[in-house]
């Protein structure tokens, strides 16, 4: 230990030392010069000559100079001088190169940085675990990642969603898990007040909220940074347990950082709540959606959070939480303990599913329960809707960044082949004064790593700015706070990682060939005609070089080309509605505290005002946008059509207003759209989509038949009127027609119609307690314009506040912006791809370039003799341009076979094209050639100038 | 063999500067020098730009402080002085010596005395 000490002690001292040498060294000249003086004197006091005790006491000290250099060998690290003596050296020679160095850190500053950036995101989306205690043991239970609330499906048979007396039972018997906990599937938009600031004129704010259960924090292993998280006790009662927990982030932004916060009252949608606690700065949650959660609260605050009707009674029928559970140890890491827990989830789910069904099940559908599965799906990263998202474009995005970086690292060795060969005499020439050939070698890799630690320093800050920007469109304009473009420790290593190896990649072949050349001993003068003549050996690795460059970025074009073409497809096919002069706004009603009876006069309101505002041209109101990630879907039953057993009879709905069909321009293939003229106190009408016509009357009967919706508030029976054009409504690449069914927003009931038989009425004679119809609410203003649509955002806002100030208008976009958004993913992933490959092919291009110049230089004698001889012009031109025509061949056939192998990698990405589109693969393959046949013609020319005098004379 | 040699003599010139500051507290480089030719009776053919490499040694270890000063026919000089973690070590350091003397003494003394055939 001591020994260990006294080593780090002497460490430091020659660090320091190291630090202040010159002010050392002068110390030590002086006190040697003190030291020859003492002996001086002593020597004269014996008796001796001046000069005699002068060269007495030099000889005793053993040499002035020599007694130095002892000293500085103390103090410093001797095996430093050398490693410092190449860092100087490598310094001068790249200040005399000052056009090679600055396309070297610039390239190597854009590979490396392109690599930091993406693999910053890859780290966050990717790989970083949730900051809870062992996340290796948490498992989703099915798929968790989108969210909403369903109706009238089986357990396990609709992605992951659960009902809450399900969820319940599970908390309370977790079997072999160590614990179960749910949360609600989606985190709905709240309004937070002070509870004592009761004045209405504190403007509240929104925050997004989460319900989870009682053990949701315990399962997860998370504590509180203030306070505590919620218990089982609070959500034991359904409707009491009003406690909140915070997010970090809104307790800084919204709270003010309060200290005291804990034990205080806030309100949500109007309901006080207490505030118990804070969570960690890291803490997300398990799901991490777009926005982040600010608060969370127990699922028996449903009613009040979600703003609807309790589902917080047994058979329900309504599926809206996930479940997750925590593994115990040893089923975290055997596979036979793995499966006896998913055994027992899935008979659980069974169960539950008999449960549900009642009494007599057939034989038949008991075939069916006992495939139900429910499957554990490892998260230690939790769920994330990026990372279902963006994930395997990010990972195609790391593979390219690489092939990128390869591409410039191709490009550097071969520039420092040709350094090299310049310098040949210069090499040659330290040999032979007895530098080892270890050392030369060492003094090339100090150049290489010098040049990658300086560019990916540069690239770091690249990173920084591209991260910035990658961050703010994935995360949609949203303050995304769960990701960070600043780099982390992981970054940090990978950086230093990549740049090392970079350096390792581009500097090792050159130096080794550097080293090699003392062998022929080039001291003579005609180093030049040796690598010029007899070179054909020597220009083996450029070529190479030059051949992977050419398929590398030939297969880099295919990818960009197939993912471009996908993204026109996207863009280009027809979604049934206009796309054009179109504005949209999410508006929230509830959030305003207005009931649902209070809509229809809210909605006369905003479609008179909005109407009135100049260079719009007609304005409708609807549930949905024509097309958006979310719907409202229920079963159908047409009149007259009778299902199959299992058909799918799944129809997404919209409510619209008058003028709704005219306004999002989707026309009426046969009889009427739904207009102002149909009202509450008029006969229920519906417009279907032509897929729904065609499906359920082929004979086209469907106008005058009745169709009634599986939803007991909407339940009609409507009347269908009108046919309308099939719209793409939610995925863009959902090629099957999507069935709507379209029902008028003023002829929804405003209170739920008593269903014979339900419990709910039948419980309570109470008279006229009836319960209020939510889904009278619009939730989407859409205004056609006769301009540009962005430019009447200001005019609806100001219309929107002039109704009611407190009415939140939450996302107001064009319809363009709505349709990319849903498709940002292509969007991004095909922009960026194309970058890199452009950039590839730039490189690619530099290189051939440089290496085709290079050869001429080199081949100038030869070129000059043939000419003398009284070669044509065009056979020497044909000569160099051959000479890159082969590397073109090459590289292109082996580049095809290594591209439709890779594209197989990419084809889920892909739409409306194979993965092998000859289009793509044929543009490629002449881009490529183009490039490489230009950046050989402009040298090939040169060399047909060359001066047969002039190349000869050197001679 | 020749760095294993140069070992011996560094660790001994070491000691023999401790040993000299010990005795004769604050010193100068040549008088510490002239201090151990002395007492060596001259038998140390001593290169006394080495006593200057040990000297940055043993200050690197904390062993020895140095300070600017007058010496005694107003010279300017620098002079050392021993530490207590010198002290710490020039004990220890003794002690091995002397061990080490005692045995190569005896295991000589045993060559000499079996060595007859």
């Amino acid at each position: 230990m001591t020994s260990f000490r006294k080593s780090v002690h002497v460490f430091v001292a020659r660090v320091l030392n190291f630090c202040r040498e010159r002010q050392l060294d002068s110390d030590s000249t002086r006190e040697l010069e003190s030291h020859l003086q003492l002996h001086i004197d002593d020597n004269l006091r014996a008796g001796m000559s001046p000069k005699e005790a002068r060269r007495e006491a030099l000889l005793k000290l053993g040499g002035f100079e020599q007694a130095r250099q002892y000293c500085r060998d103390q103090r410093a690290f001797p095996f430093f001088e050398p490693f410092l003596q190449d860092l100087r050296f490598t310094f001068r020679s790249l200040r005399k190169s000052p056009g090679f160095t600055t396309v070297a850190i610039l390239t190597l500053a854009l590979g490396i940085g392109a690599n930091t950036a993406i693999f910053t995101l890859i780290n966050q989306v990717l790989l970083r675990k949730l900051a809870v205690r062992d996340p290796q043991q948490l498992v989703a239970f099915g798929d968790s990642i989108f969210g909403g609330i369903a109706g009238g499906i089986d357990l396990g048979g609709f992605g992951g969603y659960f009902p809450w007396d399900f969820a319940w039972q599970l908390e309370e018997n977790p079997g072999p898990f160590q614990g179960i906990g749910a949360y609600g599937s989606f985190s709905s938009k709240v309004t937070v007040g002070q509870a004592t600031a009761a004045s209405s004129a504190e403007p509240s704010l929104l925050a997004t909220a989460s319900l989870v259960s009682g053990n949701y924090f315990a399962v997860l292993g998370a504590q509180a940074l203030l306070g505590r998280t919620i218990l089982p006790s609070d959500d034991a009662t359904p409707g009491s347990g009003a406690v909140a927990v915070v997010s970090y982030h809104f307790w800084r932004q919204s709270l003010s950082s309060d200290p005291a916060i804990v034990g205080k009252s806030i309100t949500i949608n109007g309901v006080p709540f207490d505030v118990v606690g804070v969570m960690h700065e890291a803490f997300y949650g398990f799901k991490q959606e777009l926005e982040p959660t600010d608060l969370w609260t127990p699922i028996s605050m449903q009613p009040a959070v979600l703003q609807q009707p309790t589902m917080l009674v047994p058979h329900s029928g309504l599926y809206f939480l996930h479940i997750f559970g925590r593994l115990s140890p040893q089923a975290a890491t055997s596979k036979s303990a793995f499966a006896e827990s998913q055994n027992w989830l899935n008979q659980q789910v069974r169960l539950g599913i008999r449960a549900n069904e009642g009494g007599s099940i057939t034989p038949e559908r008991e075939r069916e329960i006992e495939h139900v599965s429910v499957p554990l799906v490892p998260a230690a990263h939790g769920v994330s809707l990026i990372r279902s998202q963006y994930g395997d474009s990010l990972k195609i995005l790391m593979a390219v960044v690489g092939v990128v970086l390869l591409i410039a690292c191709a490009n550097l060795a071969n520039s420092l082949l040709a350094r090299g060969a310049t310098r040949q005499r210069e090499i040659a020439t330290r040999l032979a004064l007895g530098s080892s050939r270890a050392r030369v070698v060492r003094q090339s890799l100090t150049e290489t790593l010098l040049l990658s630690a300086v560019g990916s320093v540069l690239g770091l800050g690249l990173a920084f700015a591209a991260t910035r920007a990658l961050i703010a469109f994935v995360s949609q304009g949203k303050a995304d706070i769960t990701m960070s473009p600043a780099p982390n420790l992981a970054v940090m290593l990978f950086t230093l990682s990549v740049a090392f190896v970079t350096a390792l990649l581009f500097g090792v072949a050159p130096a080794v060939i550097f080293a090699r050349i003392g062998h022929r001993g080039s001291l003579n003068s005609s180093a030049r005609t040796a690598q010029g003549g007899g070179g054909r050996s020597s220009r083996f690795w450029p070529k190479t070089l030059v051949t992977a460059q050419v398929m590398l970025s030939m297969l880099l074009l295919i990818g960009a080309g197939l993912l471009l073409r996908t993204l026109r497809n996207l863009q280009d096919q027809d979604y049934g509605f206009e796309r054009t002069h179109l504005l949209l706004a999410n508006f929230d009603e509830s959030l305003a505290r207005y009931q649902p009876h209070q809509a229809p006069a809210l909605h006369q309101l905003l479609l008179e005002r909005l109407s009135a505002i100049p260079g719009v041209r007609s304005v409708a109101l609807s549930a949905t946008p024509p097309i958006s990630d979310g719907a409202w879907s229920s079963n159908i039953s047409p009149a007259g059509y009778t299902p199959a057993p299992k058909e799918n009879m799944v129809s997404i709905l919209n409510r619209v207003s008058g003028k709704y069909f005219e306004t999002a321009g989707i026309s009426i293939l046969a009889g009427r759209p739904i207009t102002a003229a149909d009202t509450a106190s008029s006969l229920k009408v519906a417009v279907v989509s032509e897929s729904i016509a065609k499906r359920y009357y082929p004979l086209g009967q469907a106008i005058g038949r009745n169709l009634t919706i599986g939803i007991d508030s909407v339940r009609g029976p409507w009347q269908i009127v009108g046919i309308a054009r099939d719209t793409k409504s939610g995925n863009p690449r959902n090629t099957d027609p999507v069935r709507m069914t379209y029902i008028p927003l003023a002829q929804i009931d405003l209170f739920v119609p008593d269903q014979p038989g339900t419990p709910t009425s039948t419980a309570n004679a109470r008279p006229i307690a009836r319960e209020e119809n939510h889904d009278c609410y619009a939730g989407t203003i859409l205004l056609r314009t006769t301009g540009d649509p962005a430019k009447t955002v200001a005019d609806l806002r100001a219309a929107v506040a002039a109704i009611d100030p407190n009415l939140p208008l939450l996302d107001v976009k064009t319809i363009q912006d709505q349709v990319s958004n849903l498709i940002a993913n292509d969007e991004l992933i095909s922009a960026l791809m194309t970058l890199f490959s452009l950039l590839a092919l730039l490189l690619a291009a530099i290189g051939l370039y440089g290496v085709m110049s290079y050869n001429v230089v080199q081949r100038t004698t030869e070129i000059g003799v043939r000419i003398a001889l009284g070669a044509q012009l065009r056979t020497v031109l044909w000569m160099i341009l051959r000479e890159s025509l082969i590397l073109l061949v090459i590289g292109v056939g082996l580049g095809l076979p290594l591209a439709v192998a890779a594209t197989r990698g990419i084809r889920n990405q892909l739409f409306g094209l194979s993965a092998i589109d000859p289009v793509t693969f044929v543009s490629a393959i002449a881009v490529v050639s183009a490039i490489i046949l230009l950046s050989t013609w402009l040298p090939a020319r040169r060399a047909t100038r060359v001066d047969p005098v002039v190349a000869l004379r050197y001679e | 063999m020749g760095p294993s040699k140069l070992d011996l003599l560094q660790g001994t010139l070491d000691v023999m500067v401790l040993q000299t500051l010990e005795t004769m507290g604050s010193l100068h480089g040549y008088g510490i020098a002239r201090r151990i030719e002395q007492v060596s009776g001259n038998q140390v053919l001593l290169n006394q730009g080495t006593i200057y490499a040990s000297l940055v040694r043993l200050q690197q270890r904390g062993w020895i402080s140095a300070e600017w000063g007058m010496s005694e026919n107003h010279r300017k000089a620098k002079f050392y002085s021993i530490t207590k973690g010198g002290r710490k070590q020039l004990a220890e350091d003794a002690a091995y010596w002397l061990r080490l003397s005692g045995v190569m003494g005896r295991v000589l003394a045993m060559q000499e005395g079996g060595g007859k055939r």
